[in-house]
């Protein structure tokens, strides 16, 4: 056991980053309430304006865009992932393994710019003839973002299978039950604690997606990251997009902790 | 080995997150800084003036390249203490720099080469033209099979979901939108209602130059309001796409700048940069290497060059064949022009 010494100089280095990180938002949350003075960088007095303006329905339309691409690029993701982790934790095969792994791990050594470039690609009709348009729309940029977010899943998927004790399973297809049925009942909740961790952190990291949407979405498919950058850097207008930012920022901790607390249940 | 299996996929999934290490640049002391964009146009400055000020007066030039807002940035966090003795940026975020107090106010006695410049060059007491441009239509006819000759064709049912425009900057369609309905940037709420009516034809709004290189390159944006320095550098690279000097109304004009930040220590070597930049000789050089337009109006301009749009040769081409926003009126209502044309023309 750590003596309490010993921890509180264990989390010393995380306390710090903590520190920097509450200034940083102390900062943003400073400029959310300073005055916007159009065509210069200086700024007004307080004033309770940005966050007036950010509550117009163009950005609370952006917000609503965000997390349903956000939740249903988790559902897609966790269903795309789930077999491939369930191959990688349960093949016998060395090689079989190794193959996945490789391919699964591929995607981290291309960065997420090249990838999404080459799914402009691939979206666009310069490869296949799509049936409906896909670039610059929000199919394309759910395709980019399940993309995106398989490897993760798959590798936090594959540790909580690789967790779940086989004899459970031999257990029950002795006791009669089919494949199907030793799945949805034994298999499936004990993975639960992967889905949760693996749903959340996906869910969250598509919150704050930026390249993707910000290529695939060709301009039309805006979340909230590139509205912030807009306001930021397009517009000049640092303190509205410090006031969207906290606002994204509390509704993302509101839905997390919402979702963290309905699966809570569940995982354990 | 299923231990291992965790300890790998956690290294694995952890790996992106580390950050790093971030080493300061070590810097010449007698150094000149120049802050500008990167590649291409770095590169250019490196080798027309920079390499010609270093053997002029022996003083290396040294580059901080970056966006044009993340450069702004760093100068607004370092402001009294720069890290760059000179700026390249576009006259209305120069405008910006102006308005924090960035800026030095340039001293003409030190840049007598600005004798010759284009009056329209002459940006401001403290930002001074380095090289021009315009933002006009630019298209590709193996894809767009009707000439394209004026803004106006861009309102044409047949280019339905063609067009691609920055929304980064959407000052030129909106002012052009509004030169057309009898307005201007000032009074730009003028051409609200026919640029609404181009909403249906946008393919795709871009963010950077290589974004809207690679929609005219895909083919997935084959109109654009386009920059022609773009234009002229995916011509170089073989794609066959035209630049339209439109006829009913000029390109709009873009104007890069050069200054001196406040509190630089080498504020006569930063003069004498921004005058030999300046300089015929350097302008002809710039035009070539560019394909942009010389604020030097003694500059050669090859024939291949010569009447293209955004290269103008001449004080009457300045005034006819661009038209030049107020600096401080575009700076203004760019954030009110961005938020209309989002909730108007971005939005579905």
């Amino acid at each position: 056991m750590l003596a309490t010494r010993d921890v509180k100089l264990a989390l010393l280095p995380a306390l710090v980053v903590l520190a920097v990180f509450a200034a940083a938002l102390g900062s943003l949350f400073r400029w959310s309430f300073l005055e916007f003075v159009p065509g210069s960088l200086q700024t007004g007095g307080l004033t309770l304006a940005n966050l007036r303006a950010v509550l117009a329905p163009q950005y609370l339309a952006t917000i609503r865009d965000t997390v349903v691409l956000s939740a249903l690029t988790t559902l897609l993701t966790l269903v795309a992932a789930y077999p491939v982790a369930y191959a990688l934790a349960r093949t016998p095969s060395r090689r079989v393994r190794s193959t996945i792994l490789v391919l699964t791990l591929a995607p981290f050594f291309t960065g997420a710019i090249v990838r999404t470039y080459a799914w402009i690609l691939v979206l666009g009709n310069t490869v296949i003839t799509w049936p409906a348009p896909m670039l610059f729309t929000e199919r394309g940029v759910l395709v980019g973002l399940v993309h995106f977010s398989m490897p993760t899943m798959i590798l936090i998927l594959a540790a909580a299978l690789s967790h779940i004790d086989p004899v459970y399973e031999r257990a029950a297809t002795s006791l009669g039950a089919s494949p199907a049925r030793v799945f949805w009942r034994v298999t499936l909740p004990l993975s639960m604690p992967g889905i949760v961790s693996g749903g959340l952190i996906v869910f969250a990291w598509t919150l704050s997606a930026f390249p993707t949407p910000e290529l695939l979405g060709g301009g039309k498919v805006k979340m909230i990251a590139n509205v912030v950058k807009d306001l930021g850097l397009d517009s000049f207008n640092w303190p509205g997009a410090a006031a969207f930012a906290m606002l994204a920022l509390a509704l993302t901790l509101a839905l997390l902790a919402a979702v963290g607390r309905l699966t809570a249940g569940r995982a354990s | 080995m299923r231990s291992r299996l965790v300890v790998l996929i956690v290294a694995l999934v952890t790996l992106p997150l580390v950050p790093l290490p971030l080493v300061p640049t070590a810097r010449a002391q007698n150094a000149l800084v120049v802050s500008v964009w990167g590649g291409n146009w770095k590169d250019t400055v490196d080798k027309v003036i920079g390499k010609a000020f270093t053997a002029k007066t022996g003083i290396p030039v040294e580059y901080e390249v970056g966006g044009t807002i993340d450069r702004l940035s760093k100068a607004r966090v370092s402001k009294g203490n720069p890290l760059v003795d000179l700026n390249f940026t576009t006259t209305h975020v120069a405008r910006l720099y102006i308005s924090d107090g960035l800026y030095e106010k340039l001293d003409l006695a030190k840049l007598p080469n600005a004798k010759e410049i284009a009056r329209e060059a002459l940006r401001s007491d403290y930002h001074i033209g380095s090289w021009a441009y315009v933002y006009t239509v630019v298209y590709r006819p193996d894809l767009v099979k009707e000439d394209i000759t004026k803004w106006s064709d861009l309102w044409r049912p047949s280019l339905k979901g063609k067009i691609a425009m920055p929304d980064f900057d959407p000052s030129h369609i909106i002012t052009i939108a509004a030169l057309m309905e009898g307005g201007n940037e000032v009074d730009w709420q003028k051409g609200e209602a026919k640029l609404k009516q181009l909403k249906d034809s946008i393919a795709a709004f871009y963010s950077t130059d290589a974004q809207s290189q690679d929609l005219m390159k895909t083919g997935q944006g084959p109109v654009q309001v386009m920059l022609s320095v773009n234009a002229y550098h995916l011509q170089e690279q073989g794609i066959a796409v035209k630049v339209v000097q439109p006829a009913d109304y000029p390109g709009v004009v873009g104007i890069d700048t050069m200054a001196v930040m406040a509190g630089s220590k080498k504020s006569d070597a930063a003069h004498q940069f921004i005058n030999l930049a300046l300089s015929k000789e350097v302008q002809t050089e710039l035009v070539k290497a560019l394909r942009a337009g010389p604020v030097n109006l003694g500059a050669t301009v090859p024939a291949t060059l010569k009447g293209q749009p955004g290269i103008f040769a001449s004080a009457a081409e300045w005034k006819q064949r661009g038209y030049i926003m107020n600096d401080e009126a575009r700076a203004k209502n760019l954030p009110a022009w961005r938020e209309w044309f989002t909730a108007n023309l971005v939005k579905k």
